[in-house]
């Protein structure tokens, strides 16, 4: 009964966060989503990656979010897209159909809420190559973090210097 | 107490991290820029040859990278630390060249991070034995390389032959990810040392795929036949770049991994033959079009892919110890010759020869040096390119090698001389055709050629020592310790040597004689056409290039810049894929 | 109809997916195609999830999941500095706008 409350909630989030025209309530709407799926990811069993999901996607990237919103402001763009938007959902809808046409054979497994006791020894051991990609990736995060915190004079000193 | 960890990873990273300091100091603050790199380059230089004493064979360093994808390893043999010892030695002379050449220009930062950048990974190539990290660090110095030679970005020339020199060696970085993916298909690890004690646990069939792949990679890497024409093209580069990059370090990691895998390939059929073969062309085809060449550096980059023609045979004929002690040879006089040449370049503004002539009373510094580079490349006894030609011709002979090829390359040392002194010649004698202001040469510049110039006196005395570390750290490779009296007597009371020194003297006499040998220049004047259209070789070269960028460009459609079109694209393909799947399944 | 937990998570890995892609397709607001990518990306995490607790190996899929977590995190800082710095250059952030400054 549970997973199937927060299945409805995480569809209505995210077709809010996509469908609100306010660009602040939809970044709230993708909090929901986030915090909804690592609630799913408990219930399935993976405990401490719902609790990385929750406290990172739920609440860094939303931070990020309504930071970034704040700086760059909404504006109204006129809510005409390239693509048709009958074609849009064709697509979209054919695409999740066959995919999940690919996921069928997974049905038959159930889920096995039992922990193995690897996931520390896979994380720091085995995927070592992993570890360290993510650290340079968030070496490339902190360093965007900075340009995104760069004010706008000094944003107009470098312009000076690249037009000279 | 030194030990040899710490000293492989301050050598790698010291260049890295002075590459990102010296970007972030900005362009503005100049003089900061040219001392800092220079510290760094420095810093490099002193623990590379702090490792000649701690040096040891087999694996130093090992990263984890955990069980789903081996071991990062690093080595410090021989054959490794001495080409690090080369790149960050004459990586630093550069830098010190610099000083004066690049002096006032434009975005330093860019210039002296890539060159940092460069020396760090051209070190991690030679001494890691990892061969998937082998492959990232190749493909970074090509990247390093092609960021230099288009350092002029506003000029057209110099942008495509960077792009050349890129697009020539992914060509060839395609034949060593070929055969790192087999390594790692057929026994699990990207390991090299263990590969090459025991490579008859391979297929044959896979041996020879993996043999042939390598050599395409360092024909393409070092401008060996048929991808030749990059390297004169790459001369756009600045001086400093094209002695550091295109003459004493980049082009020799073609060398090195032919060097290194020799004993796992020797048994492939026709694998040495066809590096004997390579080598050959390479170096004949070369000194040919350098005879006709009439660009300073031009001549000079022709030269160099002879000389690289040299180590490649010598690497065919069995003869590592003589391919890598020419290779060292190599390095220092071509890094002096391009040096003493950028000097003069930056000092009358061009680089066409024929405008030149007579330089030698204004330049008298610049003479002094290019002379004693060129008195090496031409093979003329004492000089450090005399013993280690000798050896490689001698090794030519030994081993059962066939002789027609002995024959041609010994023809190739009378080009050599012949051309050297013509472009002596035609730089520093003969009558002055410019009424330009000279600029005399830097003392930065007199501070990096005085090193380089004393050394393509007197490197040959490290035979000894060089042969030691060698045969003691390179177990496989079957090297023999050879110290400076056997050298001597090795090279003097040998016939082959009075034979070359004879055809070297007529190769000099016939310069001086041109004036009356007239009917033979008239006849060969139809080779002297080819040589001048590289012998067809540049057309196949631009159509590869061509092919390339014209794919790029009518690819370009599918960019339309709006990313709700490009992802509609993607998920019309993700249909199409699926739909495939359905009618297979 | 029996309607099983694995039914249930594949249909929101598939819902996640789809409304994330719907984004991708119509939206022209820079930020908010971020907000579709995280969507999309949050169904395939889900899935990878799932798949590891389902075959008996949850920490293979764990790690990767968290793996992901990580890139998505960054690929969201990074995504937002560039948006924001082009709505201080350009001063919009339709993608419209934006894609006429190509030659």
């Amino acid at each position: 009964m549970w997973h199937f409350i927060i299945l409805v909630g995480i569809l209505f989030c995210s077709y809010q966060a996509v469908r609100d025209k306010r660009l602040l309530v939809s970044a709230i709407w993708l909090a929901g989503t986030s915090a909804l799926v690592s609630i799913m990811m408990y219930l399935i069993g993976a405990y401490q990656i719902a609790v990385i999901e929750l406290s990172v996607g739920a609440g860094l990237v939303t931070v990020l979010f309504v930071f970034a919103i704040n700086i760059a402001g909404d504006e109204p763009i006129p809510n005409l897209s390239f693509i048709p938007k009958w074609l849009a959902r064709i697509f979209a809808v054919m695409a999740i159909l066959l995919i999940g046409w690919q996921l069928l054979p997974l049905l038959d497994f159930p889920i096995n809420l039992n922990q193995d006791e690897g996931f520390q020894q896979l994380v720091w051991e085995n995927r070592k190559a992993d570890l360290y990609l993510q650290v340079v990736m968030i070496f490339a995060g902190v360093i965007s973090m900075l340009r995104l915190l760069t004010d706008e004079y000094q944003i107009r000193i470098l312009h000076k210097e690249v037009q000279e | 107490m030194l030990q040899i960890e710490p000293l492989v990873l301050i050598t790698i990273l010291v260049p890295w991290f002075g590459a990102s300091v010296v970007w972030l100091i900005g362009d503005r603050y100049e003089k900061i820029q040219h001392v800092s790199a220079v510290v760094f380059s420095i810093t490099a230089a002193i623990s590379s040859i702090a490792m000649l004493w701690v040096y040891k064979s087999g694996t130093v360093l090992s990263f984890s990278m955990g069980s789903a994808y081996g071991d990062f390893t690093f080595i410090s043999d021989g054959l490794g630390l001495f080409l690090s010892i080369v790149a960050t030695v004459i990586g630093a002379l550069a830098i010190i060249f610099s000083v004066d050449y690049m002096h006032g220009s434009a975005q330093l930062g860019r210039y002296y991070s890539f060159v940092l950048f460069f020396i760090g990974a051209m070190v991690g190539l030679v001494l890691t034995s990892n061969l998937l990290l082998m492959f990232i660090f190749w493909e970074i110095t090509a990247l390093c390389s092609y960021a230099l030679i288009s350092f002029y970005n506003d000029d057209p020339k110099a942008v495509a032959g960077g792009m050349k020199a890129l697009i020539m060696t992914q060509v060839g970085g395609l034949g060593l990810l070929l055969a790192a993916a087999l390594l790692f298909a057929y026994s699990g690890s990207f390991d090299i040392n263990i590969f090459i004690s025991n490579p008859s646990l391979f297929p044959s069939n896979i041996l020879a795929i993996m043999a042939f792949g390598m050599l395409i990679a360092a024909a393409a890497k070092s401008a060996q036949f048929p991808f030749q024409t990059w390297l004169p093209d790459a001369m756009e580069a600045p001086s400093p770049i094209s002695a550091l990059i295109h003459a004493a370090t980049m082009v020799n990691a073609g060398v090195y991994l032919l060097a290194r895998f020799y004993p796992a390939f020797k048994d492939v059929p026709g694998w040495t033959m066809s590096v004997m073969i390579v080598g050959m062309l390479s170096a004949l085809m070369a000194a040919l079009m350098a005879l006709v060449a009439n660009d300073l550096k031009r001549v000079l980059a022709y030269s160099t892919v002879s000389q690289l023609g040299y180590m490649v045979y010598a690497v065919g004929a069995g003869d590592i110890l003589a391919s890598q002690f020419h290779l060292f040879s190599h390095s220092v006089f071509k890094a002096l010759l391009f040096l003493a040449a950028g000097a003069v370049i930056h000092s009358v503004g061009t680089r066409d020869m024929r405008e030149m002539g007579g330089l030698g009373k204004e330049l008298p510094f610049a003479r002094t040096v290019f002379i004693i580079g060129s008195l090496a490349l031409a093979g003329i006894p004492i000089f450090n390119g005399f013993w280690s030609k000798e050896l490689i011709l001698e090794a030519g002979l030994e081993h059962g090698n066939p002789i027609w090829i002995y024959v041609i390359m010994l023809i190739v040392t009378g080009l050599t001389a012949l051309y050297t002194t013509r472009c002596v010649w035609m730089v520093f004698y003969g009558e002055n055709k410019l009424d330009r202001h000279i600029h005399p040469v830097g003392r930065n510049m007199k501070i990096a050629l005085t090193p380089l110039a004393i050394g393509a006196f007197s490197t040959w005395i490290l035979i000894g020592p060089f042969s030691k570390m060698m045969s003691s750290s390179l177990p496989v490779h079957s090297i023999q310790e050879v110290n400076l009296s056997e050298l001597f007597n090795h090279v003097v009371f040998a016939p082959a040597t009075w034979i070359a020194l004879a055809v070297i003297a007529l190769g000099i006499m016939t310069w001086f004689g041109r004036g009356t040998l007239t009917g033979i220049r008239q006849a060969l004047k139809p080779i002297a056409g080819m040589a001048e259209a590289s012998f067809g070789f540049e057309k196949i070269n631009k159509f590869i290039v061509g092919a390339t960028q014209g794919l790029g460009e009518s690819l370009r459609i599918t960019q339309t810049g709006k990313l709700n079109w490009n992802v509609f694209y993607i998920l019309v393909t993700l249909v199409v894929v699926f739909a495939v799947l359905m009618i297979g399944a | 109809m029996n309607i099983s937990t694995s039914m249930i998570v594949l249909i929101a890995v598939m819902g996640l997916f789809g409304v994330g892609l719907y984004c991708l397709l119509i939206t022209r607001n820079l930020i908010r195609l971020l907000v579709g990518l995280q969507i999309m990306v949050k169904g395939a995490m889900l899935l990878l999830v799932f798949v590891g607790q389902s075959q008996g190996q949850p920490s293979l899929g764990q790690s990767m999941a968290l793996t992901v977590i990580v890139a998505d995190t960054i690929v969201a800082v990074i995504g937002l500095a560039l948006a924001v710095q082009v709505k201080r250059i350009v001063g919009t952030l339709d993608i419209a706008d934006i894609s006429k400054l190509k030659r």
